[in-house]
């Protein structure tokens, strides 16, 4: 087996064995889905292209959150406990051990987020009756777009969280999750086909995520040893 | 080639000289003692032979290679820091296997068996490590640190929170290991009495310099205080034999103690005529034993200056 999923293999594994971490996601996949759901149950009209388009643009932030919510356990609590030193000393390479733990973070961070589409998706279907997951373009979101903008967020997060102290670290979550969010909306409102859902805006995202994991790997890259352990506290 | 070479290596933190042009070298096989006070710099040193920190100035190389650049290298190098590098929510096998992954191990699961055995901890291996108490979970990393069968292993006081029968064994393991798999060992340690019993050659760094660097024997060695501790069959004679042995002329004092009369010479060449001095007056002598310093004595004798003015 490479080390890639060596590494990936148990950081899922640790995910769906840290009860703290599943019940923040679990809760913050079913609450902030199920009451806008209803907002957009209101506030949509029936067509069922909208509803979705409105049910997409709202688990995207849902993806980049839980990337930020399980990368706690993988990168910053090995960080805070010094176990990443021991990591930095076997023949992997930081990028490698980077890799591995942000595809092991991205996966449960991504079904994660799938439970909290298909929540949302159900409650809008019910109070609308639109076969709102039906709609091609949603599905196209949530099965390349969400995975890859998932992947980014756990990615540059993590890179971050080895890079930076603890202080930084705490402040950083949130400058990340806001600029996320700010990025996706700028993106949606200068993509050709505007908010919601179409095929345009579909590819705009999916190419900034792919560049976002791009960059993430870059800077992944330029992290030193010394720089992580220097920043252990 | 040396196992472990240090040339004058420097670093500093933030304008402050942790350590200043220190040189030594580790033969392989070796059981190397690093000893100093608290905050000397030993943990610093073995994070730049491990290549997580930079030097400043000066070269570290483990078996001729520079960790920092070199991966292939590092898969021949064992080490256990203060952390000992397990998973809380992992169990004692589930974190060796983990290891045993990223170091490529053949035959892991046996390669396990053998090693939680050793460290006695076979019958808690599906037990979460998070249960372990504080020498559990060292034994464990221990185990962790040489699984892969390193060339040579790091070990930042491998026996601190370890009761008296698990530093023994910690101790033999150690010296079992440099012994059956040539395995050159990098011991980091408090404990002056573990570091002579088992290291062939230790340095002293304190205040940034290395103030001693010597195989143990060398510097244990008695010579510069002919110090000789005589034991009779009956301790009760003792009072009378130091009389006699106060008036030879290449005594220089005599003192009684627990172990018997510790007798100082003038002429460091003088145990034999003191034995046969003894003999001649009739006294039966049971052992004679000339005292060497112990590492600590000699320990304290580097570091106290280094502290006062360095
Ligand atoms: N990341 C760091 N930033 C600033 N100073 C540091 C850093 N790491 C170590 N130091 C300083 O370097 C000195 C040497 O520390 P080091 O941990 O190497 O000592 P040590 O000999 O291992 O001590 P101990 O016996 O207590 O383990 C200390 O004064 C410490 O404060
Ligand atoms: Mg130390």
């Amino acid at each position: 087996m490479s080390t890639f999923s060596v590494i990936a293999r148990r950081e899922m594994r640790l995910a769906f064995r840290n009860r703290s971490v599943l019940i923040t996601g679990f809760i913050f996949a079913i609450w902030f889905p199920v009451v806008s759901a209803f907002g957009i149950a209101a506030g949509a009209g029936e067509e069922t292209v909208v509803l979705a388009g409105s049910i997409a643009a709202i688990i995207l932030p849902i993806g980049v959150f839980m990337g930020y919510v399980f990368c706690a356990d993988a990168f910053l609590r090995e960080k805070r406990d010094g176990t990443i030193e021991t990591l930095l000393c076997t023949p992997v390479s930081l990028r490698g051990l980077w890799e591995g733990k942000a595809a092991g973070v991205a996966v449960p961070a991504y079904l994660m987020t799938l439970i909290s589409a298909a929540v949302t998706a159900a409650t809008v279907s019910a109070l609308t009756d639109a076969p709102v997951i039906a709609e091609p373009l949603l599905l196209f979101h949530l099965a390349a777009v969400v995975p890859v903008w998932v992947a980014a967020s756990a990615g540059l997060i993590g890179a971050a969280q080895l890079a930076l102290g603890m202080r930084e670290n705490q402040i950083l979550g949130f400058v990340f999750i806001f600029g996320f969010i700010f990025l996706i909306i700028a993106l949606q409102e200068v993509a050709p086909g505007g908010p919601g859902l179409s095929v345009m805006t579909e590819a705009v995202l999916a190419a900034a995520g792919i560049a976002l994991v791009a960059l993430a790997r870059f800077i992944a890259g330029k992290v030193t040893r010394e720089r992580v352990v220097l920043t252990i506290p | 080639m040396n196992a472990v070479e240090v040339r004058g290596l420097s670093r500093s933190f933030d304008g402050r000289d942790i350590l200043r042009d220190v040189s030594f070298t580790v033969g392989h096989g070796e059981i190397f003692g690093y000893l100093g006070p608290n905050g000397a710099g030993k943990t610093t040193t073995v994070r730049i032979l491990l290549g997580l920190l930079a030097p400043g100035a000066g070269e570290a190389r483990v078996l001729g290679r520079d960790l920092a650049v070199d991966d292939d290298a590092r898969a021949r190098v064992g080490v256990l820091f203060e952390n000992n590098g397990l998973s809380d929510r992992m169990s004692a096998a589930g974190n060796l296997a983990y290891y045993a992954g990223l170091y490529g191990v053949e035959d892991p699961a046996e390669r396990i068996d053998e090693l939680l055995t050793l460290v006695d901890l076979a019958d808690r291996r599906n037990d979460l490590v998070g249960t372990f108490s504080t020498g559990m979970k060292r034994k464990l990393g221990i185990a962790r640190a040489i699984l892969h069968r390193p060339e040579v292993v790091f070990l930042d006081e491998p026996s601190s929170g370890l009761d008296p029968g698990a530093q023994r064994m910690v101790r033999d393991l150690i010296s079992e290991l440099s012994r059956r798999e040539e395995m050159t060992v990098f011991l980091n340690s408090h404990h002056l009495d573990e570091v002579q019993r088992i290291c062939s050659s230790v340095a002293i760094l304190a205040g940034g310099r290395i103030r001693a660097f010597d195989s143990v024997a060398h510097l244990t060695a008695a010579s510069g205080r002919p110090v000789v501790t005589v034991a009779l069959a009956d301790p009760g004679e003792s009072a009378r034999a130091r009389e006699e042995i106060a008036r030879l002329p290449f005594v220089a004092g005599c003192e009684m103690n627990g172990e018997g009369l510790l007798c100082t010479l003038s002429d460091p060449g003088a145990t034999p005529d003191l034995i046969a001095a003894l003999v001649g007056a009739n006294f039966r002598v049971e052992e004679v034993r000339r005292s060497s310093r112990s590492l600590e004595d000699i320990y304290l004798e580097h570091v106290a200056p280094a502290e006062g003015g360095a």
